[in-house]
């Protein structure tokens, strides 16, 4: 196994220092360039929180007309995602309504093999059999599918077991099938989803893709979590979307993932946090210029190879490996919406309290995917290939994202009645102080009307009631929308400080990996 | 046949044209919302100056179901369970609000707006007719105030009135009643401190010191106490004559009633009324005891209070407020404010020339010849 055989990488992947994952990698300048790095986003954040409070404290009229300027900000930032979301749930629509096999019957295909990731844990046998069987049940030949079950050596003899016990059971179906375990004894790698596809994607070239001699660019890679279950066309509209796209091995194809496998048994904090995430994606798709991959999606063979598979060492590998590719080729990687919908696991947990705390360790998860953004303007300073005008945008962009998304719903919601309670006396006899908070409820609650939007949208895309759940769910579903405010404050705002700040003072967080349903 | 979808991904331009739409309507929004904020309003009707500036008055009441009025027009009830009114667009100058309902006494003040500030005022309404709940001796076995040897109610409650059930017989016979243990507490309470009949200014000229004298079982012994009474960082004194509600706490602090705008002493008697002129001169030349600046406010440390020119024969803090007084004057028991703009609202709680009172667990109780009342303070909605 040629694992460290970097010949085949882009020039600049081939940089010793291109997947660094944290500043104790490094040496010199560069290391404390890196820490620095780490240490701006938490700084940005306490610093604007308590910048809020301070001014809420000696300069209240200040701190007040902030707070205003703020609030309509973020009313028309509602409206501008409203509409971004409005647009792709018609497409995403329209997406699942199309025949996509007719569509690709134009091209010449044949020629595709569709490798398909599925790493795990610890996840129970239903969860890797779903996974399974919609691959099977797609509407694409299985025997262009090579599929891959990643047990992780750390999960024990039972998670190989049940790995085997699948490749038993459904390798028949597929044109190759291949069962990998990642040691754990691997320098390094941290423990998770990122080092386990690492390793096995290094596994299936040597022993299927190699061997079969298939050509690197005629295989599409689908890195997918282990409770994906796809949708019946996915191979086709990835295929129709890989034949149309400007540059198809330049690209990644992102889908829209619909927290939905377990949506009727979830909580509704559940499926608030669910569908929220699910509508964030959807926003996204349709400005994919401003995207990363997120969770499960699908990459060329040839693009993955040659930046040597991403990185095993980070926490955020879903986003990292789309940031490696856009680096290594000189800023000239882009992600390309399918606007088509993949079925993923709403996280829960058998107590309510259990669910909390998963959401909790989820998003924080997600949200320390700000060390993305270190990484990003670590090699912003060092790749000068990239245009420098892509090169700010993308920093200002994902910079403003990871701020925005632990100050703003904590300003909104807090911090914008702060100059009431903190401000001076002088303040407090004004009317600017009496009518602040009308002035912010009321903009709050037109704000609110997008949660409107987002109830009805969240109910169309809602499956099939199960026979066992009365038809009330639908009401509570539609108005679960309410917890909104407050989910944003603890499952957003604080997990992603609590990740900033860990990153702020060096604590790294490792791989925590969101349980699949109860075994 | 279908080669690509019907709908295309939303354009970069159309994202763009939509994102300036927003950023033009942030531009013009923002400084509108701010001039909105520090209480600018657009006046068409206003032939001279279409751009008009305003105040507002922040009422807070102490009951919830009153109904206020601002020169003679009723403000707009606040949402459900709440208990302040803040009145906008208001046109600076002086302004009269009213607090009333039926059966409760009405509270009114002329406050001054000025442009962009806001205005605090705290109304109180206290029963317009007394009310007590009467504390017998005996009870019926359903807890029913039973009054013996008493032919009528208005024997007992005088020119008092009570919700609550009560029976009066003739006959002294106790047989079919029980004991009422309250009646025994409230006794004792009188029992050991109770007010005097004797004016408070009397009393301090003589001795600089203020005497309670209550009957006891062994006789009437006198009870002396400081002259002083203090509540958060306000003291109640006697002195010349007067009372006085003194300020002893931070100058930031200061509660606002205590302050007025910076302005010259005409300007002062026309909005706060001659007294608050008067009293902010006097300080003004006063060297011992100075006007406080607040920013841009004149604090008095002390406000005089109200006392009908009747004499003062008891006075405390109002149960659960540092901002009302209770005094018991020659004919009754009254609440009276510490805000003096304009003047003080005073209200009466309970009419009689020979009666003590005792507060105990903020209740305050009477004793009025033979019998023991709880004053209400409060009056459930009609």
């Amino acid at each position: 196994m040629a694992l460290n055989d970097q010949s085949q990488l882009l020039p600049y992947a081939q940089r010793s220092d291109f997947k660094v994952a944290r500043a104790n990698e490094l040496t010199g300048p560069d290391r404390r360039l890196y820490r620095f790095l780490e240490i701006v986003p938490g700084v940005a954040a306490w610093g604007t929180l308590i910048g809020i409070v301070l001014a809420s404290m000696y300069a209240p009229f200040l701190a007040a007309y902030f707070i205003i300027a703020f609030s309509i900000y973020w009313v028309l930032k509602t409206i501008f995602l409203s509409v971004h979301v409005r647009y792709n749930w018609k497409r995403l629509k329209h997406h699942m309504a199309l025949d996509w096999q007719q569509l690709i019957a134009r091209f010449e295909y044949d020629h595709l093999y569709h490798l398909v990731i599925f790493p795990f844990y610890q996840e129970p046998r239903e969860v890797l059999e779903g996974a399974l069987k919609g691959l099977i049940a797609a509407h694409y030949d299985p025997k262009k599918l090579i599929v891959v079950l990643a047990a992780e050596a750390r999960a024990g003899v039972e998670a190989e077991q049940l790995a085997r016990a699948m490749e038993q059971q459904y390798a028949y179906h597929f044109g190759h099938f291949l069962v990998t375990v990642h040691p754990d004894t691997i320098a390094g790698d941290i423990a998770g989803k990122g080092s386990n596809t690492h390793y096995a994607l290094h596994q299936v070239r040597e022993k299927i893709i190699d061997a079969q001699q298939i050509p690197y660019k005629n295989i599409l890679t689908s890195i997918f979590d282990v409770d994906t279950v796809i949708y019946a066309d996915y191979f086709n509209c990835l295929v129709w979307h890989f034949m149309t796209a400007e540059n198809p091995y330049k690209s990644a194809f992102q889908p829209v993932p619909l927290f939905t496998n377990n949506l009727w048994d979830a909580p509704a904090l559940s499926r608030v946090m669910a569908m929220s995430s699910t509508f964030w994606q959807m926003i996204m798709q349709e400005r994919p210029d401003k995207a990363a991959t997120f969770s499960s999606h699908s990459v060329s063979f040839q693009a993955l190879y040659e930046i040597g598979y991403g990185q095993p060492n980070v926490v955020s590998e879903d986003s990292r490996i789309f940031w490696n590719l856009l680096i290594a080729n000189n800023g000239d990687f882009s992600v390309v919406s399918l606007s088509y919908p993949i079925a993923m696991d709403a996280t829960t947990a058998p107590t309510m309290w259990g669910t909390i705390k998963n959401i909790y360790k989820q998003h924080r998860r997600w949200t320390y995917g700000v060390e993305n953004w270190c990484y990003l303007m670590y090699h912003f300073t060092k790749n000068k290939a990239i245009p420098l005008r892509k090169r700010i945008s993308i920093a200002a962009l994902q910079g403003e994202g990871y701020w925005s998304l632990v100050t703003n719903p904590i300003m909104l919601f807090i911090l914008g009645w702060a100059p009431i309670f903190l401000g001076t006396r002088e303040f407090h006899q004004t009317v600017l102080s009496y009518e602040l908070p009308i002035m912010v409820r009321n903009l709050l609650i037109v704000a609110m009307v997008g949660l409107v939007v987002s109830s009805i949208i969240s109910l169309s895309l809602t499956p099939p009631r199960p026979a066992h759940h009365s038809r009330f769910r639908y009401v509570v579903m539609a108005l679960q929308w309410i917890m909104v405010p407050l989910t944003m404050i603890f499952f957003s705002a604080i997990p992603g400080l609590d990740a900033q700040t860990r990153l702020m003072f060096g604590k790294y967080m490792g791989f925590w990996v969101t349980p699949k349903r109860e075994k | 046949m279908l080669e690509k979808p019907q709908i295309e991904s939303l354009s970069t331009a159309h994202r763009k044209r939509l994102f300036l739409l927003l950023a033009a309507v942030f531009l013009i929004s923002f400084p509108v919302m701010v001039f909105y904020t520090a209480g600018y309003r657009l006046d068409l009707g206003n032939e001279e100056q279409t751009i008009v500036t305003t105040g507002g008055i922040y009422i807070t009441t102490d009951t919830l179901d009153v109904e206020v009025y601002l020169d003679d027009e009723q403000v707009e009830r606040p949402r459900l369970f709440r208990s302040a009114y803040y009145i906008q667009n208001i046109a600076a100058g002086q302004h009269r609000v009213v607090v009333q309902r039926p059966d409760l006494a009405t509270w009114v003040k002329e406050l001054p707006v000025d442009s962009h500030m806001v205005i605090e005022a705290a109304a109180f309404t206290m029963p317009a007719i007394s009310h007590v709940r009467p504390i017998p001796q005996y009870v019926t076995a359903t807890g029913t105030a039973v009054y013996l040897g008493v032919a009528d109610k208005k024997e007992v409650l005088r020119e008092a009135t009570t919700t609550l059930p009560m029976q009066t017989t003739t006959s002294k016979k106790t047989t079919g009643y029980v004991l009422n243990e309250e009646y025994d507490f409230v006794k004792s309470l009188f029992g050991s401190t109770s007010t005097t009949s004797r004016s408070v200014f009397k009393t301090i000229s003589d001795e600089e010191r203020f005497r309670f004298s209550t009957t006891t079982a062994t006789g009437t012994q006198e009870i002396i106490m400081e002259p002083k009474v203090a509540r958060g960082n306000i003291e109640l004194e006697v002195r010349q004559q007067e009372l006085y509600a003194v300020w002893k706490g931070a100058t930031q602090s200061i509660p606002y009633y205590f302050c007025i705008s910076h302005t010259d002493a005409t300007s002062t008697a026309l909005r706060y009324g001659q007294h608050v002129a008067d009293a902010i001169e006097q300080f003004s030349q006063s060297t011992t005891t100075p006007l406080i600046a607040v920013g841009s406010r004149l604090c008095r440390p002390e406000i005089k209070l109200d006392r009908l020119r009747k004499d003062v024969y008891f006075y405390d803090f109002f149960p659960n407020s540092s901002d009302l007084v209770l005094l018991q004057l020659s004919d009754g028991l009254y609440v009276t404010e510490i805000d003096d703009r304009a003047w003080q609202n005073v209200q009466q709680i309970y009419e009689g020339t020979d009666f003590q009172l005792v507060i105990e667990n903020n209740v305050i109780y009477v004793q009025d010849g033979p019998y023991y009342f709880e004053v209400i303070t409060r009056l459930e909605t009609n």
